[in-house]
């Protein structure tokens, strides 16, 4: 009988035989004195925020990025990450929520309102006036690298517009999007529905809700339990019914799959059938893979492409698969970085206090790229936040694997990031 | 899917990846966290004391370990000859070298070394860094022990005052801690990174030259660089005119993270896929004839469905009690955790220690653990494999007390590279 190794979170602090590893290897500590480290934060400092306590022992929790570097060298298994951001929600809880915090977490509204007039919004937040201003009112830094609204549609209205040409098969997978496919960068769900199709399978895509994330990581757990709640009702019955549900945003399938859950303390059954029913996308193509069912008809790219797998990814513990796959497509030189973490870790490097943090960490990534010489041309990576910042501290062009797949598979133009007309 | 499939990342798991593809196989590694090198002082010791005569250092271990294994005949290093052995470990010696990271032994061949601990004992080891031979207690220079204001559990007047009472010659001073660093807080290990830039060392070698008398040697904690561990030993010397040498500290330890991080890159390099945060927790196996079954895969942790992890051959290094590879329980039962092997650790609580806490003979529940036969497979007492794909190597295997006998690392290095080798023919 299978037993799952994780037990809720607090009662992991009792395995810390304090060894400091995890200080060793956090990144955020090892360039600002801010953050004292995990052990202090997590083991150490839990003791004290027992029930009763009144007030939180130390407030620099809040500079934890929760990349969960410290979860992955562990030794004995303590969930440092997850005591720090229950410790931030208490925080929170216990002093009240500042409004950048609130906004930041609320990406699925920022997404919808954006839409409604793209180009109007991107020209509202992107320029440098007000920039400043989001800096001095909110403490959004201003050089931070914001996402831009997509201008030709967001990914529901292109999915809803091409329902007449989608495939229709007996394999069916059901895709979740998350928010930045959606209002962002539809082309990134333009890619996956064609890597599916081009396997054969028909893609469904259910009304869905943010995963939460943000909310969590900015410390506002009730509002997340309600997204992850909806999430539950939406996608419950397929799950039910034996669906794989597909991201290809790394940090939401993670928070589908354990971070909601785990943080929120939401283990219903219906939950765990969520969390069992979820998959990254590129876990799902490398299980078709090993069962040989992936097709490799793949043309050759030729290029060097640094590839960083985001901590985000490495706390799924699933090995790394994107890089498996794309290992299999011919003329890619594939470099993968041994970089801790980018810095920006979801919304962290987007406030004003923390941005040069996040650029100090995220300099051992932009080093590993600048070392892999002049013909690079773009950078690799799985989640969204991560690629903006890797554009953001390399000036170069950083793409989803997954659009390496389309590509490879002639259906996909890596330069527009836009599918090959009639392929 | 793999050849062979190593859990765990330690000292064994590493030598053993080594051998391993090096003989032309396709490896994985698997472990839970980092490695147990993080924990380790990152000497090599192969045998220092004996339950005979366990206040007196062995001198030279390998003779010793004639005797050993002449009265522990079920001992890990009874598996090998003593060729064998000593093959193994100049296999470590020579790759050290091409990682990096030299080690080198006592300056007549064959004995250990002794060296200072951070409490100012003189510990035996048989190999050591580079950077901690010039701390040969068989050596003669008079020592000058620096420690750094704000530093914790380094203590120079400590470590001289020991070493004076055991009649060695040494005397203590303090730098700034601005010297080692510009950081309020701190680990050794990011010191040591820090000193990894030219401008963070710039005035140690002046100040250190200030403090030595002529003759002396120069002992500092061991937070001389990462990456740039070399070059500063060498421009220490050069600038002091001093012989140094470091004295590790406690966890996580400097001279281990060093040796970790060259050896994981050096095996990345050669095609081994090293995965940390994969904790494996459980194994398929098959048995339709009765022993020896067949190990089919091994599962891991996720964040969701547990991940299949096959491979043709399975080598367990997962450790003892420290390092996780079994478990216990309050009413005494000791189990391994992945296979549940039989182990021969005693499964009555009441057995588990001697009455007295630092009883000379060490407590029975640490030399407690799996048996193998002579191949390396955990087997039955009759020698019969347990699983026919399944070799077992390092702090796991019963019939040693490593932490007493100060043997951990060279059973390390010893059953590493012969399981790997014994699976590979």
């Amino acid at each position: 009988m299978y037993t799952k190794s994780w037990h809720s979170v607090g009662p992991t602090l009792d395995e810390c035989i304090k060894c400091n590893i995890c200080t060793s290897y956090c990144p955020v500590s090892a360039v600002t004195d801010l953050f004292p480290g995990p052990k202090y934060e997590g083991p150490q400092a839990q003791r004290f925020r027992e029930i009763g306590q009144p007030l939180s022992p130390d407030h620099s929790v809040d500079y934890c990025s929760g990349c969960r570097v410290c979860n992955e060298v562990c030794p004995t298994g303590v969930k440092i990450a997850e005591i720090n951001a229950r410790a931030r929600a208490q925080i929170m809880a216990e002093e009240g929520i500042p409004l950048r915090n609130r906004l930041l977490g609320r990406n699925e509204t920022l997404g919808k309102v954006g839409s409604i007039a793209p180009a109007l919004a991107n020209f509202g937040l992107h320029n440098s006036f007000s920039r400043l201003m989001a800096e001095k009112v909110m403490g959004i830094a201003r050089e931070a690298p914001l996402p831009h609204w997509s201008t030709e549609g967001t990914f529901g209205d292109w999915f809803k517009k091409t329902q007449a040409v989608r495939l229709k098969s007996d394999k069916k997978v059901v895709y979740y999007h998350g928010c930045a496919t959606m209002y962002y960068e539809p082309f990134i769900g333009k890619a996956a529905v064609a890597v599916f199709e081009h396997n054969g399978y028909e893609v469904l895509v259910p009304p869905q809700n943010c995963c939460g994330l943000p909310l969590l990581s900015n410390g506002e757990f009730d509002a997340a339990a309600g997204y992850h709640q909806n999430n539950i009702n939406k996608l419950l019955v397929y799950a039910q019914a034996g669906l794989a549900i597909v991201g290809t945003s790394t940090s939401c399938t993670l928070t589908l799959k354990e971070e909601a859950p785990e943080l929120l303390d939401m283990h219903s059954e219906h939950a765990n059938t969520l969390t069992m029913a979820t998959w990254d996308i590129f876990e799902w193509l490398r299980e078709r893979h090993n069962q040989g069912e992936l097709k490799t008809d793949f043309r050759e790219i030729n290029m060097v492409l640094p590839y960083h797998a985001p901590c985000q990814y490495r706390a799924h513990r699933v090995g790394k698969p994107a890089q498996d796959i794309l290992a299999l497509i011919p003329g890619i030189d594939l470099r993968e970085s041994q970089a801790r973490c980018c810095g920006i870790a979801g919304t962290y490097g987007y406030k004003k206090e923390k941005y040069q943090i996040a650029m100090d960490v995220g300099a051992e990534l932009f080093d590993f790229v600048a070392d892999q010489g002049e013909d690079v041309e773009m950078t690799a990576c799985d989640s969204e936040t991560c690629r903006w910042q890797l554009e953001h501290g390399t000036n170069l062009p950083s793409r989803h694997p997954i659009e390496f797949l389309a590509a490879a598979y002639g259906l996909y133009d890596l330069e527009k990031r836009d599918l090959v007309q009639g392929a | 899917m793999s050849d062979l499939l190593i859990i765990g990342a330690g000292l064994s798991g590493l030598m053993a990846a080594y051998t391993a593809v090096k003989a032309g196989m396709r490896v994985n590694v698997a472990a839970k966290g980092l490695g147990s090198l993080h924990w380790c002082a990152g000497t090599i010791d192969v045998l220092g004391y004996t339950a005979e005569q366990p206040n007196v250092p062995v001198k030279r271990p390998l003779e010793q370990i004639s005797a050993l294994v002449e009265t522990h005949p079920q001992h890990p290093y009874a598996l090998l000859t003593n060729e064998h052995l000593a093959q193994t470990l100049a296999t470590f010696v020579a790759l050290s070298k091409d990682i990096g990271v030299p080690y080198g032994g006592a300056n007549n061949p064959g004995d250990n070394l002794l060296l200072p601990s951070p409490a100012g004992a003189a510990r035996p080891a048989y190999l050591a860094p580079k950077g901690q031979l010039a701390g040969d207690l068989s050596r003669t220079e008079p020592m000058l022990i620096v420690g750094f204001e704000g530093l914790r559990d380094f203590y120079p007047e400590l470590i001289a005052e020991n070493l004076t009472k055991q009649g060695y010659s040494a005397r203590a001073a303090f730098l700034p801690k601005k010297l080692a660093t510009n950081r309020r807080d701190f680990t050794n290990v990011q010191l040591a990174q820090g000193m990894d830039s030219k401008e963070q060392r710039a005035l140690l070698g002046p100040a250190l030259k200030k403090l030595v008398r002529p003759g002396e040697r120069i002992g500092l904690p061991a937070i001389l660089g990462i990456k740039a561990h070399a070059t500063i030993l060498a421009e220490l010397e050069r600038e002091t005119g001093a012989p140094i040498f470091e004295i590790p500290t406690l966890p996580p330890s400097v001279p281990g993270v060093r040796l970790y991080t060259a050896l994981r890159s050096y095996l990345q390099g050669l095609g081994v896929h090293l995965t940390a945060g994969m904790e494996v927790l459980t194994a398929k196996t098959v048995a339709p004839n009765g022993v020896p079954g067949t190990v089919q895969w091994v599962e891991s942790a996720t964040s969701a469905r547990p991940l299949k992890l096959l491979a043709d051959k399975y080598l367990l290094a997962t450790g003892g009690i420290l390092g996780g590879g079994f478990n216990s329980e309050m009413n005494g039962r000791v189990w391994e955790t992945i296979f549940d092997l039989p182990l021969t650790v005693p499964q009555e609580r009441a057995d588990w220690f001697q009455a007295s806490f630092l009883s000379p003979q060490g407590h029975p529940v640490f030399s407690g653990g799996v048996s193998v036969n002579k191949a390396f497979q955990p087997a039955a007492e009759n020698g019969q494999p347990l699983y026919a794909n399944l070799w077992a190597a390092g702090k796991l295997l019963a019939h040693s007390d490593a932490i007493q006998e100060r043997s951990t690392e060279g059973i390390a290095i010893a059953t590493g590279v012969a399981a790997a080798q014994a699976l590979s023919s």
